[in-house]
């Protein structure tokens, strides 16, 4: 039976992508310059699903308000989690809406079409698996979730998995769990009575109950592109990912965008509806410009995703710089780029590529030199000509 | 204010109307009916929300009709009743008819019919059509003859449409209320308004006063007045059924509010251009006048129009604002150099039509700023600018308001000379000032804080005037709290004496000007009478120290704060009646389209 339906998980806020989440969740953060989740959708359609049906929570408002009641012509249903309780819980809120066969997708992290399209073909094939889990080689899976598959079968592309581990730590050879899972009505009973761990229905112990059981859960191994933002600079990776592969994100700038025809364009860029780009400006490689965004005279920005409705002033420099919604970077503000050492808590990252991350609605007076590795939160207004460094927390006021 | 639909086809007739009535509910919804011809008439109809028909109906027996017509009913004249819904049959059950609009000279009509030895059974206007043309059938007339003679006896507005027992036609008729033709695969449909078929057919006919149609299984036939053939042209249009799902929002109306950010891109798109600080609107091109400039206009709308005058004033150009109700009566001088611009968005409000209509045969020019492709206003007015918020399915006006004030300031821009480079760099930014007010509002709060007052006050100067009235009546519509506004300075001279300690005042205070400041001293008279404050401002003034509580939004010109100030009162208005358990999406005694005059 071919699935036809989709559920997204899309209810947790993401709180290591903090501060970028203090207003929605991680699946609305910007991938190029649509959200996460708009990408998924995207593989969900492309991979034939023709119902979907979204978890909601933290931040709900804009996950409805910006898909709407369909999406693509694809009618989206909405099912809200009250509290975050883990993913089984969430599958549980939403399993009314669905019937038979159906696709589980986290709303959080870039899958493309061939990776759903694996799991689709692969849970069909065989007729017996309870649930089929799509997976991929990654370098990274002791942070993430490790599946083992027994040896091959003959003739089917999936095979039967023996094990699901949370964070692996041993050398056996674990492939990722991708978050794409094609699930049989009666893996949904086991998931909704697994127990739960601190309070928390995780569906990946749903899962190992079922095997457990010995019912068959079965895995495909896929080489579609599987993409997770874990900190807010990702996000500048994430792009990079999208501009450069088949399937991604093409160089575009929107017809709507007004760029002045002294400005360059050096591609590949996304420069998103009503953007305006002014004279002498130069924009790229690697720049992803959201919605409305403003660029001023002059400014240079190279490989920097800045959101909605940011305003650049005349003069700015922004290398490797991430922004979130409704920024005003002033005349004459220097982002100078990565390297730099990045303050997250008490835990330093050394050497990421991060000119600086400027949270939504922070308000820069212009003439500001923002150190390689700057985080400055949400709101946090910034006085002219001051230089700044390690994290500037939220609402708060920096003066030189 | 009501809304009828019909269907012609291969599919069961009940489905159709059923889901078609459901699309035009917010049309008003005291009652509701439907009427299936197959050889003879079954007339099912109930008082009260569409379920209540729905629930009433024998809807296996109906299975297998294929030609019916429905109504829902928000009533004119005489209270809702299952007697007073419509159809309507003549006493043999040989015509059933729906009809939306007023017939005017129905007393005479009903005293004549009365005379002849008829029976009424409603206390309708409606009723007399079916009268009329059973008449013309025992005459001995046909079906559509006998439909046309009955209509050329009535006087006023209305779209009618009627089925005969043993026929398989439906005929309609249009004078001055809104009637649409749906061109489908499975059939042919009738409404007051697309959305009630467009689930199974986006192509459309806008018939014009004065003509009749006739749907049959095989054609729609469209006749002028004279009953020559009219070739009719097919439109597409844009908006797809499922704009009409609440998407996860208990309630339109909240959807609606959340709506506004994209609502306002949407509006602002391809018009804006702040390299060159230029405002284009192509839907005007052609428009020559520009000042004296008249707005029409009714409730939210009206609004709207006080904003547009202000803004219009503001930059040189003499403009005032008029309640379309009265603008038709006043006698106002209007001479063909006055531009004369009608706000509504339905594009049907019956009073906005009237006042246009006075304004036309004036020979003003006139300009319809509307939601509505197509509507009567569109077609009617010289020009239209479309306000390009979407649909709007609750009540009470939101998003459309905020599309309203966009657009009535890029017509300012269009109407009046020098830089709208400024203007233009805060329409850009209103978007994103609109989206942090709907993540960071406390409005909740302050509505659990005062639901239960006994009434409430909404203060403003300026540009926050017109948002002072229509905070007040969006609680008013959807509270039923007793709610004021007033220009802030107006307050001493009577008003004050309504305050007290149980009557919260919403003071509105943005800038730092010098209305802004008059403002603050107002504040600080309500405050000396105790009377419980509530700041509605960006933080620039000191209004805060004589506040009980604040609602922020964030610093802009007066364009942008009169926009974000007014989704603050959204939002209050919003979730005082949600702690109220009201009806929100269909508040009592309301419709959203006001089509009558």
């Amino acid at each position: 039976m071919t699935v036809r339906s989709a559920i997204v998980l899309a209810a947790g806020e993401g709180k290591r992508l903090r501060p970028l989440t203090e207003h929605r969740p991680k699946p609305m953060l910007p991938a190029a310059t649509e959200p996460i989740l708009a990408h998924v959708f995207d593989a969900l359609i492309a991979a034939g699903i023709s119902e979907l049906t979204v978890v909601v929570g933290y931040g709900r408002n804009r996950v409805q308000s910006q898909f709407g009641p369909t999406y693509r012509d694809v009618p989206v249903a909405y099912v809200t989690q009250e509290k975050q309780l883990g993913s089984g819980h969430a599958l549980a809120a939403a399993e009314s809406t669905v019937s038979g066969s159906t696709l589980v997708v986290n709303g959080d992290q870039l899958v493309d079409r061939r990776i759903v399209e694996d799991v689709i073909d692969a849970h069909g094939e065989t007729d017996d698996a309870a649930a089929t889990i799509g997976t991929i080689q990654h370098r990274d899976v002791s942070e993430y979730g490790g599946v083992l598959l027994e040896p091959d079968d003959a003739g089917v592309s999936s095979r039967r998995v023996t094990e699901i581990v949370e964070n692996p730590t041993d050398d056996r050879s674990y492939l990722l769990n991708a978050g794409v899972y094609a699930l049989e009505t009666r893996a949904f009973d086991t998931v909704r009575s697994a127990n739960s761990r601190g309070g928390e229905h995780s569906l990946v112990d749903g899962l190992t109950a079922l095997i457990d059981g010995d019912e068959p859960v079965r895995g495909v191994r896929s080489k579609g592109i599987w993409i997770d933002a874990t900190y807010p600079w990702d996000l500048l990776e994430v792009a990079d990912a999208l501009l450069e592969s088949d399937g991604g994100v093409e160089s575009t700038t929107a017809a709507s965008a007004r760029i002045h025809e002294r400005a360059t364009i050096r591609g590949p860029v996304v420069i998103a509806d009503d953007c305006v780009v002014g004279p002498g400006a130069v924009i790229g490689p690697n720049v992803c410009l959201g919605e409305n965004v403003t660029v001023g005279s002059n400014v240079v920005c190279e490989h920097s995703v800045v959101d909605a409705d940011t305003r650049i002033g005349p003069n700015a420099t922004l290398v490797d710089c991430v922004t979130g919604r409704g920024v005003r970077i002033g005349a004459g503000s220097t982002v100078v780029g990565g390297p730099g050492d990045v303050h997250v808590g008490d835990r330093i990252h050394r050497n990421e590529g991060l000119g600086a991350l400027i949270a939504d609605r922070v308000r820069d007076g212009g003439g500001v030199t923002y150190a390689p590795g700057t985080i400055v939160g949400s709101n946090a207004v910034i006085g002219p000509g001051t230089t700044v460094s390690g994290t500037i927390d939220s609402e708060t006021e920096v003066r030189s | 204010m009501c809304g009828i639909v019909g269907y012609v086809g291969s599919n069961d007739a009940i489905d159709v109307l059923l889901n078609g009535l459901s699309g035009l509910e917010y049309r008003g919804y005291d009652s509701a009916g439907v009427a299936l011809a197959n050889g003879t008439l079954a007339v099912h109809k109930r008082e009260g929300e569409l379920s209540a028909l729905e629930s009433a109906l024998p809807t296996e027996q109906l299975r297998g009709h294929s030609i019916g017509i429905g109504h829902t009913r928000w009533s004119t004249h005489g209270p809702p009743s299952n007697l007073n819904a419509h159809p309507h049959t003549d006493g043999e059950g040989r015509v059933a008819v729906v009809h939306n609009g007023i017939i005017e000279n129905y007393q005479s009509l009903r005293d004549e019919l009365t005379a002849d030895g008829v029976t009424f059974q409603s206390e309708t206007d409606t009723e007399v059509v079916p009268h009329l043309i059973a008449r013309a059938l025992e005459e001995g007339m046909a079906p559509e003859t006998a439909f046309r003679a009955a209509i050329d006896r009535i006087e006023g507005s209305y779209a009618v449409a009627a089925v005969f027992a043993g026929s398989e036609t439906i005929h309609a008729a249009r004078q001055a209320s809104p009637l649409v033709l749906g061109i489908g695969d499975d059939g042919y449909y009738l409404a007051s308004d697309a959305p009630a078929f467009i689930e199974y057919t986006d192509r459309v006919v806008y018939l014009e006063d004065g003509e009749f149609a006739r749907l049959s299984p095989e054609a729609v036939v469209v006749t002028d007045s004279s009953g020559t053939v009219v070739e009719p042209s097919v439109e597409t249009i844009e908006w797809d059924a499922e704009d009409a799902g609440k998407s996860g929002y208990d309630h339109y109306m909240l959807k609606e509010i959340h709506e506004q950010p994209t609502a306002l891109r949407q509006c602002l798109r391809g018009r804006v251009d702040e390299l060159t600080g230029t405002v284009t609107l192509e839907e005007l091109d052609a428009l020559e006048s520009s000042s004296p400039v008249q707005f029409v206009a009714c409730g939210t709308s009206y609004h709207a129009a006080l904003f547009g005058a202000t803004l219009l004033r503001d930059r040189g150009v003499p403009a005032q604002s008029f309640l379309a109700s009265e603008y038709s009566t006043d006698r106002i001088p209007v001479d063909p150099s006055t531009l004369v611009v009608g706000v509504t968005q339905s594009g049907e409000t019956a009073d906005t039509m009237r006042a246009l209509r006075e304004a036309n045969r004036a020979g003003a020019e006139t300009v319809a700023v509307t939601n509505t492709v197509g509507s009567s206003a569109a077609r009617e007015c010289d020009h239209a600018l479309y306000i390009r918020a979407g649909p709007e399915i609750g009540v009470a006006a939101t998003k459309t308001f905020a599309s309203q004030q966009v657009a009535l300031t890029l017509l300012a821009c269009r109407l009046s000379n020098g830089s709208c480079h400024g203007v233009i760099r805060a329409l850009r930014d209103v978007p994103d000032q609109v989206q942090t007010v709907l993540d960071t509002s406390q409005a909740t709060e302050i509505a659990a804080e005062y639901a239960e007052s006994d009434a409430f006050f909404f203060i403003g100067r300026g540009y926050q005037y017109p948002v002072a009235l229509e905070g007040a009546l969006k609680l008013k519509e959807i509270s039923y709290r007793h709610a004021e506004g007033f220009a802030a300075g107006e307050l001493k001279h009577g008003p004050l004496a309504l305050v007290t300690e149980e009557t919260p005042v919403f003071a509105l205070v943005t800038g730092d000007d010098e209305q802004a400041r008059k403002t603050v001293s107002n504040v600080k008279e309500v405050e000396a009478r105790d009377a419980p404050v509530v700041a509605v401002t960006d933080g620039r003034t000191d209004v805060e120290r004589y506040a009980d509580h604040v609602l922020e939004v964030p610093a802009s010109n007066e364009i942008g704060a009169a926009v974000t100030a007014n989704v603050q009162l959204q939002l209050l208005a919003y979730w005082v009646a949600h702690r109220l358990g009201r009806s929100i999406d269909k508040p009592r005694h309301l419709a959203k389209s006001v089509t009558v005059e």
